[in-house]
Formats: C-alpha cells, sequence, structure tokens
C-alpha cells in the first residue's frame, strides 16, 4: 500500500493541478462579469479537438498546444462579444443559462464533426515513457503535464500582479465604473479576461484529451470538480482555486487508494465540512458574491 | 386575472386535460406524452418556487426528482408496495434530500447558491452510479409499475389510468402551489427576491422561509419524480444529473417564470417538442440548446409573463397584481444579495 502511496500523491497533484488551472479560467470569468461559464469545459473539449485534428494533419504536438487553444479563445471572445454581453446588464443567472445552452449546442456538435465515440490522442513520442525518481517511477508526460501548469498558473499570477493592465483587471473586479472612468475601455476589458479564461481552458483541455482521454463530454468531466474548486478555494479568489484544485486532487486520489468506491463523492463531502467550517470558502472574502 | 376568470381558465384547462385520452389518438399523440408533461410541470414548478418566486437559482432540482423517481423504483423493485405508497416513499426520499442539503444550501445566496445547489446535486448522481448492486449502476433499473390500493381492492393501472392519477395529482399540486405563493408565505418570498435586506430589517428570518420553500420545492420535485419513475418504469442516473435541472429550469422560463401557468406552457412544449423533434432529427440537442439561448436572450419573461404583461399594458385599470411576472430589467440584484 505504502508503494503505491507516492505516485499517487503526485498523481493527485497533477489532477488538482488541472482542477485548479480550470477553476481559475472559472473564477477570472465570474469574478469580473458574475458570469458562471457552464460551456467552459466545452471549450477544453473544442480545444482537445481542435489539437487532434491539428496533430492528424502532421503538425506537431507543441504547435497544436499552442495553437488549438488560441483558435479557441477567438472562438471564445467571438461568443463573448455577441451572446454573452448583452447579459451583463440581466442579473448573472441569465448568462448561466445562456452558457448552458451553449455547452448542449457543443456538444452536439462535437458529436456531429468528430463522431460519437471518443477518438485516441495520445502523448508526442518524446514525453512517451517513464522515468525512474529513485523510490518510484512516474509517467514523463505527466511530469511535463505539472511543469505547463505550473507554467501557466505562475504566468498569469505574474500578468494579474505585475503587469498594467493585470492591475487594470484586477481593479475593475472591485469596481468596474471607476475603471471605467479612469479612461480604460472596460469591453475590451471584458473580452480580454473571457478570453484569458478561455486560454487557460483550453491549455488544460488538450493537456486532459492526451492523458484523460478525448470524447464529446470529456471537459465537462472536469467542469463539476472546478465548481467545487471554486466553492472550496473561495469565490473571488483565485490563490483559493489554486489550493482548493491541488486539495481536490488530493482528496480524490487519496480515496481512489483507500475506498475507491468514495472516489467521486470525496470532494463532495470536503465540500460540505469547508462550507460547515468557513461558508465563503477557504479563502473567499465574505461580501462577494453573497 | 381577478379571482373568478382565473378559476374560470382553471376549470376550462381541467376540462380540457380530462378528455387528453380522447383527443390524444386525433392529434396522433400518445397518452402517456401528456401523462409526461402533467407529470414534468410539478417539477417545473419546482424549480418555479424558487427561481421565479424567490429569485434563488435552483438548478439542481434534478437531485429531489431522481430521489424520487429511485424512491419509487427501490421500493417497489426491494418492497413490493403499491403505486400510492412508492409515490409517498419517492416524496419522502426527495423531502429528506432537500433536509440534508438544505442547511448548506442556506448558507449562500445568489449566483453561489447556485453553484452550491449544482455540486450538491450532483452526489446523488454519484451514488446511484456507483451503488450498482443496489441501483444498477449506469444501466437504471427497470421495475414493474405496481397496482393502486390495498392488495384486496387494487386497480392495475394502465396508461389511460394513469394518465388519470397525474391528472388529479396536478390539479391539486396546482390548487396548493397557488395558495402557497398567494399565502403571506409567498407574498413573503417574492419580497425576499426583490430585497432580501429589507425583508430581514422587517424582522423575518428570511433563512427560515427559504429553508421552507426548499423542502415545498423538493417534496414537489419527488412526487413528479416518483410518477416519472413510475410512468416510464425506469430510473436511471440521469435523471440524477445536472443537466435535468437545467432542462427543468429551461421550461419555466420558456413558459414564464413567477407565473403558475407558466409551467405547465413550458412542460408542455418541451416535452411534446422533444417528442417530436427527435423523432424528426437526431439533432434534438442542438435544438434545445438554441432554444435555450434565444429564450435568455430575446424572451427572457417567456410565453406567459410576455402574455401577461401585454394584458396587464392594456388593462392597467384593472386588478394588478404587480408582482406575478417576472420583470427580467427590473433592479432586483439577485446575483449579489446579502
Amino acid at each position: 500500500m505504502l508503494h503505491d502511496l507516492a505516485p499517487q500523491l503526485f498523481n493527485g497533484l497533477v489532477l488538482g493541478a488541472f482542477y485548479a488551472i480550470v477553476a481559475l479560467g472559472l473564477s477570472l470569468i465570474m469574478n469580473l462579469t458574475g458570469t458562471i461559464n457552464m460551456a467552459h469545459g466545452s471549450f477544453m473539449t473544442l480545444a482537445g479537438y481542435l489539437a487532434y485534428s491539428l496533430v492528424l494533419r502532421g503538425t506537431s504536438f507543441w504547435f497544436a498546444l499552442l495553437a488549438a487553444p488560441l483558435i479557441a479563445v477567438m472562438v471564445g471572445v467571438a461568443v463573448e462579444r455577441t451572446l454573452v454581453r448583452p447579459l451583463y446588464r440581466r442579473e448573472p443567472f441569465y448568462s448561466l443559462l445562456m452558457t448552458f445552452g451553449l455547452s448542449l449546442i457543443a456538444e452536439e456538435a462535437f458529436r456531429l464533426i468528430w463522431g460519437a465515440n471518443g477518438v485516441p490522442f495520445s502523448p508526442p513520442a518524446a514525453l512517451a515513457g517513464t522515468v525512474s525518481l529513485g523510490f518510484m517511477s512516474f509517467p514523463v508526460f505527466r511530469i511535463f503535464i505539472a511543469v505547463v501548469l505550473i507554467i501557466a498558473i505562475a504566468a498569469l499570477a505574474f500578468f494579474l500582479t505585475r503587469t498594467r493592465y493585470g492591475l487594470r483587471l484586477r481593479a475593475a473586479v472591485q469596481d468596474t465604473e471607476m475603471i471605467a472612468a479612469l479612461g480604460t475601455n472596460t469591453q475590451v476589458l471584458y473580452a480580454v479576461n473571457f478570453g484569458l479564461g478561455i486560454f487557460l481552458a483550453g491549455i488544460a483541455g488538450v493537456l486532459a484529451a492526451a492523458m484523460l482521454g478525448l470524447s464529446s463530454t470529456s471537459g465537462n468531466a472536469l467542469l463539476m470538480p472546478a465548481f467545487v474548486t471554486v466553492i472550496i478555494g473561495g469565490m473571488g479568489s483565485l490563490f483559493g482555486s489554486v489550493i482548493g484544485g491541488l486539495l481536490i486532487g488530493l482528496t480524490i486520489s487519496m480515496t481512489t487508494l483507500f475506498i475507491p468506491a468514495a472516489s467521486e463523492v470525496s470532494m463532495y463531502i470536503l465540500m460540505a465540512i469547508v462550507l460547515m467550517v468557513r461558508p465563503r470558502g477557504l479563502f473567499g472574502e465574505e461580501g462577494i458574491f453573497g | 386575472m381577478t379571482q373568478g376568470r382565473e378559476i374560470a381558465v382553471f376549470a376550462i384547462a381541467l376540462v380540457v386535460l380530462a378528455f387528453g385520452p380522447l383527443i390524444c389518438p386525433l392529434i396522433q399523440l400518445d397518452i402517456t406524452i401528456l401523462s409526461e408533461v402533467l407529470v414534468t410541470t410539478l417539477a417545473v414548478l419546482s424549480v418555479n418556487l424558487l427561481l421565479g418566486y424567490t429569485g434563488l437559482p435552483a438548478f439542481g432540482n434534478a437531485a429531489y426528482f431522481g430521489l424520487g423517481a429511485y424512491g419509487a423504483a427501490l421500493s417497489v423493485t426491494y418492497l413490493h408496495v403499491n403505486f400510492e405508497f412508492a409515490v409517498l416513499v419517492g416524496a419522502a426520499a426527495a423531502v429528506a434530500g432537500g433536509l440534508l442539503l438544505g442547511p448548506f444550501l442556506l448558507r449562500r445566496r445568489g449566483i453561489y447558491f447556485g453553484l452550491l445547489s449544482i455540486a450538491f446535486g450532483q452526489v446523488f448522481y454519484f451514488i446511484a452510479y456507483r451503488y450498482t448492486d443496489v441501483t444498477g449502476g449506469e444501466d437504471g433499473m427497470n421495475f414493474p409499475r405496481p397496482s393502486l390500493g390495498p392488495g384486496f381492492a387494487h386497480i392495475s393501472i394502465k396508461e389511460v389510468q394513469f394518465y388519470y392519477i397525474a391528472l388529479i395529482v396536478f390539479a391539486v399540486a396546482m390548487v396548493a402551489f397557488r395558495a402557497v405563493v398567494r399565502s403571506p408565505f409567498g407574498r413573503t418570498l417574492v419580497a425576499i427576491r426583490q430585497n432580501e435586506v429589507r425583508v430581514r430589517y422587517l424582522g423575518l428570518d428570511t433563512d427560515r422561509f427559504i429553508f421552507v420553500a426548499l423542502l415545498i420545492s423538493a417534496l414537489m420535485a419527488g412526487v413528479s419524480g416518483a410518477l416519472f419513475g413510475l410512468l416510464i418504469n425506469f430510473a436511471y442516473p440521469l435523471i440524477l444529473d445536472w443537466h435535468q435541472s437545467g432542462n427543468f429550469v429551461l421550461m419555466m422560463i420558456l413558459g414564464g417564470a413567477g407565473t403558475i401557468w407558466g409551467s405547465l406552457v413550458g412542460a408542455l412544449i418541451y416535452v411534446i417538442g422533444k417528442d417530436i423533434i427527435s423523432t424528426i432529427t437526431p439533432l434534438w440537442q442542438i435544438f434545445l440548446g438554441a432554444v435555450f439561448v434565444a429564450c435568455v436572450l430575446g424572451f427572457p419573461r417567456g410565453i406567459v409573463g410576455s402574455i401577461g404583461a401585454l394584458v396587464r399594458r392594456r388593462a392597467v385599470s384593472e386588478d394588478v397584481s404587480a408582482n406575478e411576472a417576472f420583470d427580467a430589467n427590473a433592479p432586483i440584484e439577485v446575483g449579489r444579495g446579502v
């Protein structure tokens, strides 16, 4: 049992990093506009399928890893400008419903284009195989995923805290009207913010496709843990999303190891405990979103 | 609508529905579809109470619906109970679910409430999915439709009998629902939707009101789910899934949030539309998604809500019930409650 513990711990952290990055994208969009993007999983799936099609047409995995999320961002920004924007003035609930409808359309469209069954999408040969770490051996691709996700999260943190535009974005979360009065085009800000969230989802989508498989519903499978991540980490807190994601990843991997039957339910139990002790979530700010 | 006219409309609707089994063959509609409409309406009403009246994004009512269906399925399969007892068990299971989740859901408002109900609702999906030995897991569980009444005087329930049972339950539910939303309790729920802080300042414990609303909602969804399970003689994990919750919300928006008749109209269009479209094309889901998007963007009041607004504009002098229709553009600020 102890022999399995180390790799399973590491697996949990990689899985948690996925949840974290999806939750970060969700949080970004939610914090600024109050939109719960139910189509977030669809954008992940879209990026995964795009990467699959690109590799199938002979491009390298590395190119696909960058290009597929970027195409997903273009689609995402187009959707934001045309369909989500009219709903900003209304209650946030309407944008939740609208994006839910979009996810239904997307799921069926994926099935039409890429077939009802999952498609094989494997990591490149350079990342195949395992590496021995002395006390355990671990798939190279998972280490690569961990590195990419850490870089993405670090880059986001840098952007939000160290660049002017990132600061404006955070300021807009506090007070959008004031930021607009000070001369920032908030409509561009909304679009950039949405695109950023989709870009994170896209990267996670491509990596998840190669690690967990690719089908028309594969993105949605990661969406629910990401929601739980946001709740546990606390709405309004990006740091909370990272910690929450890792916590859930570890919880799931540990219950899979010790009580396999409870692997899916475990994160909800964790969520219930967190809510009892701290209703706003671990790092949530009181007052934001009730 | 004045009280007299309302009773008249209700009576006419009931009479028309009572002839359902005669009308259905004329328009080549299966009677089970009409039963499904009536049963589904209860679930839509349950969402309506929370979302349309109280302003809480109830995106997890499939949990109670599914608990109702599984409650009926499990009690019929393992305890061999009769029809009415199966419905009772389903309803009790749903209310128990509401009692369990309520304290957690109550902690937050606005979209956070929505997020919590989506997430907690999914727990039951995974339980049904995982406990294969008892629930049949992903394949679901088939079960025979039990007969009504005690063993010595039982009536077997064919499709037509089922329809009339559904109609009676539907009629009772509509009357009860109207009584609830027109009572001081129901008015308070609407006040909570409009401004919860103010209701609190008036000295009312809004948490308690919302909890009771949640339990009523769970009860209605549970009865609906139990009848649905008994209608199709089948319970499967996907009826507990959040997609199912989303469909209920769509039906409510389609018909008109915060209107009693809207729930029936929404369920009618959805269930019959699904039946017709899915025989023409396998792309039913794209239609459904498009209806979602179109409804939210262009038609937020829904059918009954829009008609209601039109009628009111024409006859402002009449007895106006200002808070009957859900005004999408009113400054309600549901999303950023206390």
